[in-house]
């Protein structure tokens, strides 16, 4: 729906301007060029999709999936059923674990969750691998890379240009778009955000059954870490320290968090899957 | 023996990570609120911790007393120096990495540092192997519902 609004927007804009440019109706011109530039604020599902498609193929140039179908299906099961009990329950969600061993985890828009191997290796049940999950999953659900995609870009691309872009009819702007897209991985998001998706994290894991626990479980495994360890290094640069992150959710989630503490963890079936 | 056995290993086993308080605590004898308080704790007190249970956490503290306290109390690690050291990596890449500086330049070595994703190309062979890795609304319920997780309403804070 949006897209067609915006499309037709588009046309209403594009038709407009070229009648009112004889009759110099300068007013209407400037209104429209407004509701064009306005529109292209907010992408739409089908174009969010897309260039999450083409950011998650460059991610996976950077790091190929572990060769590991029944663990790559498993986690696919967890996050898959995490996603289901969002408010964005139809969008093509897929899941995968990136083979290297640093410890980190991606959410692109559209739907696609990335988590490495040396993340996975590191969690002792589903419910932790699920808390992490749920944690990417609040990402898309709240478009935080999206939003941070389309403001760069902005500043960077006319309106017009990354409407192009979007459309796929300049494919020079586009993959300016999608490198600018990918660069965020190195960037991170605002503190907000992921403090955001720590507390969405936590409520959406608790609605999938989880321990509520999971999440904080993890930030816990990576606090004991060595912090100048280099494994860590790209993710503590990009996110708030753990130890900022467990007192926030301490600070605004602790009712949430033990109303659904004795939740299964599942740490058998995790187990047996990374074994396998 | 059995005792003998469990004497000797449970305090390596049960309690191996250091943590501090983060605040004045009161040691439970067991995970719940309601339970006895076995001691007070105060904060910055160095504890060594164990298994956890919902939101609790079993410690031991320098005194020898044992009890539980909340999970989110605890910060993890030890002082800097007694924190564990490299997970193993950086080793592996340092010796990988040009110039005696150690930092920026990585060669040889796959992974997910910022080079690696500033300089990845896209790869579609590996999007379309995790496309068919996806899982149905259907199949991850059957799955939910033989690990016996329970879909509920839980709101989101404000």
């Amino acid at each position: 729906m949006k897209a067609m609004i915006w499309g037709l927007l588009f046309c209403a804009g594009t038709a407009n301007a070229q009648f009112n440019l004889d009759r110099l109706n300068i007013n209407k011109l400037i209104d429209t060029t407004k509701n064009v530039v306005k529109a292209t604020t907010d992408i739409a599902e089908p174009e969010e999709i897309q260039i999450g498609k083409d950011v998650a193929s460059r991610l996976l140039g950077a790091a190929p999936l572990a060769k590991d179908e029944n663990l790559q299906r498993y986690v696919n099961r967890v996050g898959r059923w995490l996603a289901s009990q969002t408010e964005r329950p139809d969008l093509p969600w897929q899941f995968g674990v990136m083979e290297a061993p640093q410890l980190n985890a991606f959410a692109v828009p559209g739907g696609t969750i990335f988590v490495t191997r040396g993340l996975v290796e590191k969690m002792k049940s589903e419910a932790e691998l699920a808390g992490v999950l749920a944690h990417e999953i609040s990402h898309v659900l709240r478009k935080h890379h999206l939003k941070a995609i389309q403001k760069g870009a902005q500043t960077q691309l006319a309106g017009d240009a990354l409407n192009q872009a979007l459309r796929n009819q300049n494919a020079q702007v586009r993959e300016k778009l999608v490198s600018f897209g990918s660069e965020m991985y190195t960037r991170g998001l605002d503190k907000g955000d992921e403090l955001e998706a720590d507390r969405y994290g936590v409520v959406i894991a608790a609605r999938a059954g989880y321990d509520s626990y999971g999440l904080p479980a993890v930030l816990q495994t990576l606090q004991a870490m060595n912090a100048t360890d280099s494994a860590l290094a790209l993710m503590f640069k990009t996110h708030p320290a753990p130890g900022e992150r467990l007192a926030s959710l301490g600070d605004t989630m602790q009712p949430t968090l033990d109303a659904y503490a004795k939740q299964p963890q599942l740490a058998d079936r995790f187990l047996s899957t990374l074994r396998k | 023996m059995k005792y003998l056995l469990t004497l000797l290993f449970l305090p390596l086993l049960a309690y191996a990570e250091p943590a501090t308080l983060l605040r004045a605590s009161e040691l439970k004898a067991q995970p719940a609120s309601d339970a006895a308080t076995v001691a007070q704790l105060a904060a910055e007190a160095a504890v060594d911790a164990g298994e956890r249970n919902g939101g609790w956490v079993r410690v031991r503290t320098a005194a020898g007393a044992e009890g539980w306290v909340k999970m989110l109390a605890l910060r993890y690690g030890g002082t800097g120096a007694a924190k564990k050291g490299d997970s193993g990596i950086s080793q592996a890449i340092n010796v990988a990495r040009s110039g005696a500086s150690g930092t920026q330049v990585t060669t040889g070595v796959r992974g997910l540092d910022e080079a690696d994703i500033h300089t990845a190309r896209p790869n579609p062979a590996e999007l379309k192997k995790l496309e068919g890795y996806a899982e149905s609304k259907q199949g991850s319920a059957g799955f939910a519902e033989s690990g016996k997780l329970k879909a509920q309403r839980v709101e989101y804070p404000k």
